[in-house]
């Protein structure tokens, strides 16, 4: 109850819970918020005729952000960006924290030989550095896709098609769902969480109500689940919490500078880098990228404020 | 001394058992492609321009024969070890190239940038952790804090856009790239001797102190896109930790002996202070080579990273892929022992407590 106190007389905890709240809501309000076009599903809306319209157009009821250059609304694409964006940090944190809990648990709960080795190998996925990650696991998705018989092809328009051969796994499928950059950053950033679990694990393995639980007969599984998971757990849950707003923020970046990934933020701001500047130095098209920098800088803000938050609230010796 | 010596050892051994790790990974992602793509790694890098498809198809079998590509993991993971030890990574079509010699002439740009990035970030970070936590919860630490989650949030990306808008396009004061084409053209002629293969040494080197300067005009930006997340992060760090030295006793007893704010701050409480962020820092050392190679994309330095957006435009491309991993990880390496180093110099516990 204390802990609640500290954590609900900050101001900043507030702001960070509120940005996450708004977030969330978008993310979940999505299609009401922002319904999509029925023709052409997906989160880009254009609106008006992008043949006759080259520049950006100022906000108008139908785009309460403007639109950019070929005519799709800033606004959509911020709504459902904010969608992908959630589901996108949320995953990644979630998977890479169970991953990093798991090794951290089990290296620090076995014998020392175990967990030597599993710190190593932690250690040497350190020096992997994400970007070498996604080239590789990219190469390996169309090498295998390619195996066997997907063919793609760039289209005019920018956009990849791909045809199916008829008789494709459903491994080769999920594969190709799989989103690359997805999976490099879950197995790319798991080693901070097992370091820290580890760390933590062995300062309470050793502490006097673990001795009476094994002294008194439990299972290893159910001191490990029981009795040492739930006390070493919230380091990792602070973590994860900062890790969605960095991961997204990551994202953005890799898909902005074309190593895959779809985040509509991006591809919306890739869209607008030509009008950022107008002519004479004047920001006369402001919504073609204020609105998604601001939403991405509090993105990133909400959620770090959030862990920090957590922190007040979880962890009562720092303060 | 011996500890000293033990602590190299054992520094050595981490770095080979990391490479081991990263390679035997980085090959087991390769055994599960087709036994085509995975020669690739093994073609030999002149060959003649003209030859057939079978006489290729030849080559290719004999080198699958050779490097025994159709056996267990373990005998080929030896073969190609054996080949990379021996500098033949490959030969990628993609850059037209051994992926080795592409790497080595690419990899003076990447080490520039990195260089520049370390020599900034570290000791703003150190100083404005310091100055954050000497004064905490007054203007300069609200003020700090602020910057930093601002600094942490932001995407290098548009920050880069941000600054190429401003700097470039209005002001005209910095550019994008590594230097401008009348100095890249010399650069590259027989004229221009190439000592290290840095442009600001070797503008020096070579008494063109015009070429130095316009180098470092290119790299102010992307040195500050790369370091401003690094900075925060490490600034942070360091803060925390001079706040958590501040109510220590010693600092009292140098408080109540009536030494200086001043002197306490920067001769008691920093050298104390350094190691936790420097740490972290030594950890971090992959993010700031992936900042590296995205800045690089970015700015248009022909750097490393050129080698994997090639790749990934032609997609099969083994060699550069594995290449270009492999180099970064031995880069990272290479960045975590000089992180390392510097801690080692600047913790006062290595250079007063061991005596």
């Amino acid at each position: 109850m204390q802990n609640m106190r500290r954590f609900f007389s900050k101001w900043h905890n507030w702001l960070g819970l509120f940005l996450v709240a708004i977030f969330i809501f978008m993310a979940i309000a999505a299609p009401s918020l922002s319904p999509q076009d029925p023709k052409r599903p997906g989160t880009v809306k254009i609106i008006g005729n992008p043949l006759h319209e080259h520049k950006p157009l100022p906000p108008s009821p139908e785009a309460p952000l403007g639109t950019l250059s070929n005519q799709s609304s800033v606004f959509h694409s911020l709504v459902w960006g904010t969608r992908s964006a959630v589901f996108f940090g949320l995953i990644v944190a979630l998977f890479s924290m169970t991953i990093g809990v798991i090794v951290g648990l089990l290296s620090a709960y076995s014998n020392r030989r175990v967990d030597n080795f599993l710190m190593r190998i932690t250690d040497a996925f350190l020096a992997f550095p994400m970007i070498a990650g996604i080239v590789m696991i990219r190469q390996l998705a169309t090498i295998l896709l390619t195996d066997a018989g997907v063919q793609s092809f760039m289209t005019g328009s920018g956009s990849v098609l791909t045809i199916n051969p008829d008789n494709l796994s459903p491994v080769m499928i999920f594969l190709q769902n799989l989103d690359p950059l997805m999976v490099t950053f879950i197995l790319l950033s798991w080693m901070p969480y097992a370091r820290v679990m580890n760390s933590v694990v062995h300062r309470i393995k050793n502490l006097e109500y673990i001795e009476a639980a094994r002294i008194s007969g439990s299972r290893p599984s159910k001191i490990i689940f029981r009795h040492i998971l739930p006390n070493a757990i919230s380091p990792a849950i602070i973590m994860a919490a900062r890790d969605v707003g960095g991961m997204v923020i990551l994202q953005t970046t890799f898909s902005f500078v074309g190593l895959g990934g779809n985040s509509p933020w991006a591809y919306s701001l890739v869209t607008a880098r030509d009008w950022i500047i107008g002519l004479g130095g004047k920001f006369d098209f402001w919504w073609v990228f204020l609105p998604i920098t601001v939403t991405i800088i509090l993105f990133g803000i909400g959620w770090n404020l959030l862990g920090d938050g957590l922190n007040d609230l979880l962890n009562p010796r720092n303060r | 001394m011996p500890s000293f010596l033990s602590n190299i050892i054992q520094r050595i051994f981490s770095i080979v058992i990391t490479l081991m790790v990263t390679t035997m990974v980085m090959y087991g992602i390769m055994m599960l492609t087709p036994v085509e793509t995975r020669v690739e790694l093994f073609m030999p890098k002149n060959l003649p321009a003209r030859l057939t498809e079978a006489q290729i198809e030849n080559i290719r079998q004999i080198k699958i024969k050779e490097n025994h590509l159709n056996d267990p993991y373990p005998i080929q993971y030896y073969y190609w070890i054996k080949n990379l030890l021996h500098g033949e990574w490959g030969y990628s079509h993609t850059i037209g190239d051994d992926v080795f010699h592409a790497i080595i002439v690419r990899s003076p740009v990447t080490a520039e940038l990195t260089l520049y990035s370390i020599l900034v970030f570290i000791p703003l970070g150190l100083l404005s952790g310091v100055i954050a936590g000497s004064r905490q919860n007054k203007a300069a630490d609200h003020g700090f804090r602020f910057s930093a989650y601002i600094a942490t949030s932001i995407p290098p990306v548009i920050l880069a856009m941000v600054l190429l808008s401003v700097f470039y396009v209005n002001l005209s004061w910095l550019s994008p790239e590594r230097t401008n084409v009348t100095n890249y053209l010399f650069v590259e002629s027989n004229q221009f001797r190439q000592f290290t293969g840095l442009l600001t040494i070797d503008g020096l080197l070579n008494g063109r102190v015009d070429i130095t300067l316009d180098a470092l005009r290119h790299l102010v930006m992307p040195v500050l896109t790369l370091t401003l997340v690094h900075w925060a992060t490490l600034a942070r760090i360091t803060r925390t930790a001079i706040i958590e030295v501040k109510h220590q006793d010693y600092v009292m007893a140098a408080r109540a002996r009536g030494v200086s704010e001043e002197r306490i701050t920067w001769r008691h409480m920093l050298p104390n202070a350094i190691a936790p962020g420097l740490a972290s820092s030594v950890l971090s050392s992959a993010s700031l080579i992936t900042g590296v190679f995205v800045v690089e994309i970015i700015y248009n330095f022909h750097g490393i990273s050129e080698i994997a957006t090639r790749s990934l435009q032609f997609i099969p491309d083994a060699a550069s892929a594995l290449g270009f991993s492999i180099y970064s990880v031995i880069v990272v390496l290479l960045l975590m022992t000089v992180l390392d180093l510097v801690q080692a110099l600047l913790d006062p516990r290595n250079t007063h407590g061991g005596r």
